[in-house]
């Protein structure tokens, strides 16, 4: 009777043993399930659903206590943001407080719940952050703060460089570029540090370009750069140049004319201006063009002139630099001088072209009449039947000549603007003007927008008109429009202009380039 | 004398004397409170223009025999408002004091006075001038002599978003002084300090004549308050006209540290026309509301984790006003019209309109009119946003930080 007694007792206890090994089993799954689970959960917006599951892990299980407070808060802030996108406001207005207190209170427990070097620490400081973010309440700063001070502690105490990554990608996709770049030189330098060779470390910089994480990637660079030059300087200069051209101006794809340029500045100071070929120089200003950094680009053009005067891209930087000198500079008579010099060619091109109608514009313009004449005429003879847009704005001026009328008002507004002295302040700080793409081709269309940083005006909404004009395209945007899209029938650089008006006067006036090919 | 014990007994139940005592309390670390008769007084409020359909601004509400305040007053109650805020008081001061009076002895709803200090005077508001200062004080002057002494005033507010006429291009001024300074900014300053100088002549002198109500200055953004700060030390709180979307942002810490005062967000909402899909929508509208009055309260003295510098709020508006869209056409003040006069990028849901053109100025009531009339007035409808503010007042469910600062 004992021993079955005892048997039983055995039979029992081995029965309770494994009912909790396999419930402890199943919970430890339960914790490695949970990222796995939460993208199914969420891929189906059960954002609910899951908290319920999550509560209950929580309440079986003290040991992922942290974690699946941690995914409350996180389906919680993903629940609120799908319920506006989608406009679901029932839910929203009948639920939003609930589910606002559970996001807090999940991230406040999982922060309580876990120490400076757990990952989910630094992670729901992150969710945390990003709700007050989104909120913009008087919270953010301090979330911030706190985002930052953990993250920091982290990256002392682990070696977990994604976590700290994943905190930079997000702090930058919200624009928080500073603190993004501080935990990105951390994540660089711990790379530094380890046993990285130098062909990885550009490899991983190579990537997060690809990937156009450019910030993460220029840090990476920078790094790179910096190892390079203190173990081998004549390995640099290509390095440099490659990552300038990877960075320079282009239409699609990673690039961030700023950095390219500092890097142009290192090759500079590395090699002096004779390490730059006539690619690298046109490179450099076109560059520079783009960021509307024209006073930088003039140099580079003329750098590009003077050394490589029979240069494919010459009349280009000659024709830029009579547009720089006249428009942007103000000093009219520099740029005429460049105009000058591609209006002595015999040979038409769409430079040459454009030259003498800079020049018999700028003859109108100073009711120089007969020589405005003379160079519109020059034009029409020599484009013959080709570059009609060219020919036929010649022709418009030529016919104003004759009739003894004004330049065409958007176009005279914007003369006016750029060459009268009185105009001066007029400096294209209030405005931005931009086309996509820079390099077009002919006929492509091209997107021309503008935007303009006036003094506030509250409800107030000052009305303001944009008056377009130069090298439109096939397409007359009229005067509430403050962006269009046109295409260019003929190749060569064209000259965008604008004046923005408002009803007290010019706030200001622009130009952009762009180049048909 | 039974009238008069009537009226004692009337007097101490709505908790006022003749007139109420407002004042401002200021905590440590710049918290600040409204006290109104001894007591914490939180700013639960409307704007209020009720221009009945087919007539425009210059419709003297205040006389209609049909007193819209009264079906307005109740609405208002029920839904947990306690004060509106007015623009400019009426032509006739016994009309504009019995609506006083009636939404306060009624409905206990407050009255906000405003003045737009000559603003919209042709051709400009000239701030520099003396002629043109004298008559806008005596005119404010005015204003607060008459409606002082009513129970129901709550405080003054000087002007809205006149300050945007000494940087921007609204309403654009010059005197002799600007004139002769050719730096475009130190025009900007200078224009300024003489308006900010003058709002505060004037703030010293209401107080002279009305010691019980503040003054608060209708500013907006906070557009120049750092010229305010040089040289407005009679303003006691900042009326701030804003629209930044679903909230505030950081004004509250801003304004502690440009001029330190309480702040009233006097004007703000958001429109129940959605410009892009090009019908109306209830819910945007009650969302971006919750949402600004969330961020209030979280703002308030009584809220610990907060600046605590928010006294409040007036929201825009209480009825839609059908009049606005083509000011200087009567047939489209018959109509509802759905163009937009004016984009802002934070509301947006609605920003990818023709032109970025979101703001339906004709639809930011917090009640909807119709054609029907109702007791001799347009029918009411409240919107969802009535509702659902109403909700949130009952029980203002606030974000909290969770986290302490680790600072």
């Amino acid at each position: 009777m004992k021993d079955k007694k005892l048997k039983f007792l055995i039979l029992n206890c081995s029965f309770v043993f494994c009912v909790l090994g396999f419930a402890l089993t199943c919970f430890a799954q339960d914790g490695k399930k949970l990222e796995e689970l939460k993208g199914q959960y969420f891929k189906e917006a059960k954002f609910t659903e899951f908290v319920n599951y999550l509560k209950g892990v929580a309440e079986k299980d003290k040991s992922l206590e942290a974690e699946a407070n941690y995914y409350i808060a996180l389906a919680r802030y993903h629940q609120l943001k799908y319920l506006e996108e989608k406009q679901s406001w029932d839910e929203y207005f009948n639920e939003g407080n609930t589910y606002r207190d559970e996001m807090t209170a999940g991230a406040q427990k999982a922060i309580d719940e876990t120490k400076a070097n757990d990952a989910l620490n630094v992670k729901a400081h992150l969710v945390l952050w990003q709700f007050h973010h989104d909120q913009q309440d008087v919270f953010a700063q301090d979330a911030l703060s706190n985002l930052m001070n953990s993250t920091l502690e982290y990256a002392k105490a682990t070696k977990d460089l994604e976590t700290i990554k994943e905190v930079a990608d997000k702090l930058s996709s919200y624009g928080e570029k500073g603190k993004s770049r501080q935990l990105y030189k951390i994540y660089a330098q711990e790379l530094l540090s380890s046993e990285t060779k130098d062909g990885e470390l550009k490899r991983i910089a190579d990537a997060f370009y690809k990937e156009e994480n450019t910030e993460l990637a220029e840090t990476i660079y920078d790094a790179y750069i910096e190892r390079i030059a203190k173990e081998d300087k004549e390995k640099l200069m290509p390095v440099l140049i490659g990552i300038a051209k990877s960075f320079a101006y282009k239409d699609e794809g990673p690039n961030d004319p700023p950095y390219a340029e500092k890097i142009f500045n290192k090759i500079e100071e590395l090699g002096g201006k004779e390490s730059f070929d006539e690619a690298l120089i046109y490179l450099r200003a076109f560059n520079l063009e783009k960021s509307k950094e024209y006073a930088k680009a003039k140099d580079s053009y003329l750098e590009l002139i003077k050394r490589y005067p029979d240069s494919d891209q010459a009349n280009e930087a000659n024709f830029k630099l009579g547009i720089i000198f006249t428009y942007i500079l103000r000093d009219a008579k520099s740029g005429k001088a460049y105009f000058q010099e591609l209006a002595q060619k015999k040979a038409a091109s769409a430079y040459v072209i454009s030259g003498l109608y800079q020049l018999g514009l700028l003859s109108q313009w100073a009711q120089d009449s007969g020589a405005a004449q003379a160079h519109y005429n020059e034009l029409i003879e020599m484009a013959k039947s080709d570059f009609p847009d060219k020919v036929a704005q010649a022709r418009e001026r030529l016919k104003e000549i004759q009739d003894s009328k004004l330049i065409e008002y958007n176009l005279k507004t914007f003369l006016d603007a750029s060459l009268k002295e009185e105009y001066t302040a007029l400096d294209s700080a209030k405005s931005n003007l931009r086309s996509h793409p820079y390099i077009a081709k002919k006929d492509a269309q091209v997107q021309i927008t503008s935007g303009i940083q006036s003094a506030q005006s509250g409800c107030m909404q000052v009305e303001v008109q944009f008056l377009w004009s130069g090298d439109l395209g096939e397409n007359a945007p009229g005067p509430n429009q403050p962006a269009f899209k046109t295409t260019y029938k003929s190749p060569g650089t064209k000259m965008v202009n604008l004046v923005v008006v408002s009803p007290t006067g010019i706030i200001d006036r622009n130009i952009d380039l762009l180049d048909v090919r | 004398m039974l009238a008069a014990c009537s009226f004692f007994i009337i007097a101490c139940l709505l908790g006022a004397s003749p007139s109420s005592k407002v004042h401002l309390k200021k905590f440590r670390n710049s918290r600040y409170q409204l006290i109104v008769n001894g007591r914490p007084y939180i700013v639960r409020g409307v704007c209020y223009n009720p221009v009945p359909i087919g007539l425009n601004h210059e419709y003297d509400w205040w006389s209609d025999p049909n007193k819209p305040w009264l079906v307005d007053g109740k609405l208002m109650k029920e839904m947990g408002i306690n004060t509106i805020r007015i623009y400019q008081a009426g032509e006739n001061p016994e009309a504009v004091k019995n609506v006083i009076r009636d939404l306060y002895s009624l409905y206990g709803i407050r009255t906000i006075m405003g003045s737009w200090l000559g603003f919209w005077e042709f051709p400009c508001p000239f701030y520099g001038d003396k002629a043109f200062q004298d008559k806008v004080k005596k005119e404010v002057l005015g204003m607060v002599n008459l409606y002082k002494d009513e129970p129901g005033i709550l405080m003054w507010i000087l002007g809205n978003e006149n300050n945007y006429s000494c940087f921007g291009r609204v309403n654009p001024w010059t005197s002799d002084e600007v004139e002769k300074e050719p730096d475009p900014q130190k025009k900007n300053a200078l224009r300024a300090k003489i308006y900010y100088s003058f709002v505060n002549e004037l703030a010293k002198e209401i107080h002279k004549a009305d010691p019980n109500h503040p003054v608060a200055l209708g500013n907006g953004e906070l557009l120049g308050l750092d010229y305010a700060n040089q040289v407005s030390p009679d303003i006691d709180l900042v009326a701030c006209i804003i629209y930044r979307g679903k909230t505030f942002g950081n004004i509250f810490n801003s304004l502690r540290n440009t001029f330190d005062r309480p702040i009233l967000m006097a004007e703000f909402g958001a429109d129940a026309y959605d410009a892009y899909l090009k019908k109306e929508d209830q819910n945007v509208q009650a969302y971006f509301l919750e949402s600004q009055w969330r961020q209030i309260y979280e703002n308030l003295a009584q809220t610990k984790e907060g600046v605590a510098n928010c006294i409040g709020g007036t929201m825009f508006e209480w009825s839609d006003e059908w009049w606005k869209h083509e000011e200087a056409n009567p047939d489209s003040w018959k109509t509802h019209d759905t163009a937009s006069n004016w984009s802002n990028g934070s509301y947006y849901f609605d920003i990818k309109a023709e032109g970025n053109k979101n703001m339906n100025e004709e639809w930011f009531g917090i009640v909807a009119l119709s054609e029907e009339l109702e007791n001799g007035i347009n029918k009411r409808t409240p919107r969802k946003a009535y509702y659902v503010i109403r909700e949130f007042w009952k029980k203002p469910t606030l974000i909290k930080p969770k986290v302490k600062s680790q600072k």
